[in-house]
């Protein structure tokens, strides 16, 4: 960021205050759009919540959360399965406030991130995606002559992604954990 | 997703919930939720706008392009690569662009199609997520992420040049 405005002051340095208060003006926008979308979908999943349909999600995802976060805690699950199943779904908007209640949950208040809210991370940014909802979308919209054409290579890639992502963060996770033992016993 | 919705509420109705109330209950917590992440939205939008402005994002790509041809990415989608991790939007106006230029079910198109599913918008998810707690120290958080974002974009070029 520092080396970017210091270009801009050599450069263009009139357009430097233009292009952030411009740019904090589209944050505006952008986030009166997130509070409607989210308004929605919060709505939404109370109503997943109250269903216990939620509860039945995360049954069904538990052994897959526990072992990969190494929690017990019922509602952290809870807010997980949410996170992980509609970003699988392709609702990423639904996706984050469960992820940012999840994200809550497991903090320590130590100011350091733990290695379950960063598998959270990884899980999210890797995660596999049945339904690219907005990209079909685009096809579609771009006169793609098959729009749903790419959901059988996206899944396959966004699954091998997964995969490694999730593998990564495991192994990275276990040589910090024996660091930390040798640590102890010297 | 209609389907799913609709049938959620049938299911709803089933287990007697008051649809309504619930409703307006969890939706309640929207606006807070925004306000509360709109500081780090602000600060990270600004960043990418400041770059973009600086002309660093094109220095970048064309640093990066030698290597993103090693990877075997078409240099076609690079600024796509480039831009995804910092802002959802930006990159699906990029996507447009790739479209309308080289087509849409063409292997560029079909590959860039593919990208915007593996990727994650990852600067943008991290500081909204960490917005709400005590986090200051990501670690190896972010270099992890990237790592994968980048092995899941030369995945997709490749599933793409078989599919």
């Amino acid at each position: 960021m520092i080396i970017s405005i210091v270009l801009l002051i050599f450069e263009n340095p009139s357009i430097l205050v233009t292009e952030m208060t411009e740019s904090a003006m589209n944050v505006i926008s952008l986030c009166i759009e997130l509070i409607a979308v989210y308004t929605i979908w919060l709505g939404i999943l109370e109503i997943v919540d109250k269903t216990g349909l939620s509860e039945k999600l995360a049954k069904l995802l538990s052994p897959l959360i526990k072992f990969l976060f190494k929690t017990n805690d019922k509602e952290i699950i809870k807010m997980i399965a949410m996170n992980m199943s509609s970003n699988i779904l392709g609702v990423g908007n639904a996706a984050t406030p469960c992820g940012i209640k999840a994200m809550k949950l497991m903090d320590d208040k130590s100011g350091k991130a733990t290695p379950s809210m960063i598998m959270l991370l990884i899980v999210n940014a890797t995660s596999i995606q049945l339904l690219p909802t907005t990209t079909i979308g685009l096809r579609t919209a771009a006169g793609s002559v098959s729009p749903t054409d790419i959901m059988i290579p996206t899944f396959i890639a966004t699954f091998l992604t997964a995969c490694f992502g999730v593998g990564l963060t495991l192994i990275i996770q276990k040589l910090f954990n024996r660091r930390k033992k040798l640590y102890q016993i010297t | 997703m209609p389907i799913l919705i609709a049938g959620l509420l049938l299911y709803s109705k089933f287990k007697k919930v008051e649809t309504y109330n619930v409703f307006v209950k969890g939706a309640k917590g929207s606006v807070n939720l925004v306000l509360d992440i709109f500081p780090y939205i602000v600060a990270i939008m600004v960043m990418v706008a400041l770059m973009r402005a600086s002309g660093i994002t094109d220095f970048l790509i064309d640093i990066l392009s030698p290597m993103f041809k090693f990877l075997g990415i078409p240099t076609e989608v690079s600024e796509l690569v480039l831009l995804r991790p910092f802002t959802g939007s930006g990159s699906y106006a990029i996507l447009k662009d790739i479209y309308t230029t080289y087509g849409v079910d063409t292997y560029v198109g079909r590959c860039a199609s593919v990208i915007m599913g593996t990727s994650e918008t990852l600067f943008y998810v991290a500081t909204v997520y960490f917005s709400q707690t005590s986090v200051k120290k990501l670690s190896y958080a972010i270099p992890l992420a990237l790592i994968c974002n980048i092995f899941g974009t030369v995945t997709a070029c490749l599933i793409c040049k078989v599919l």
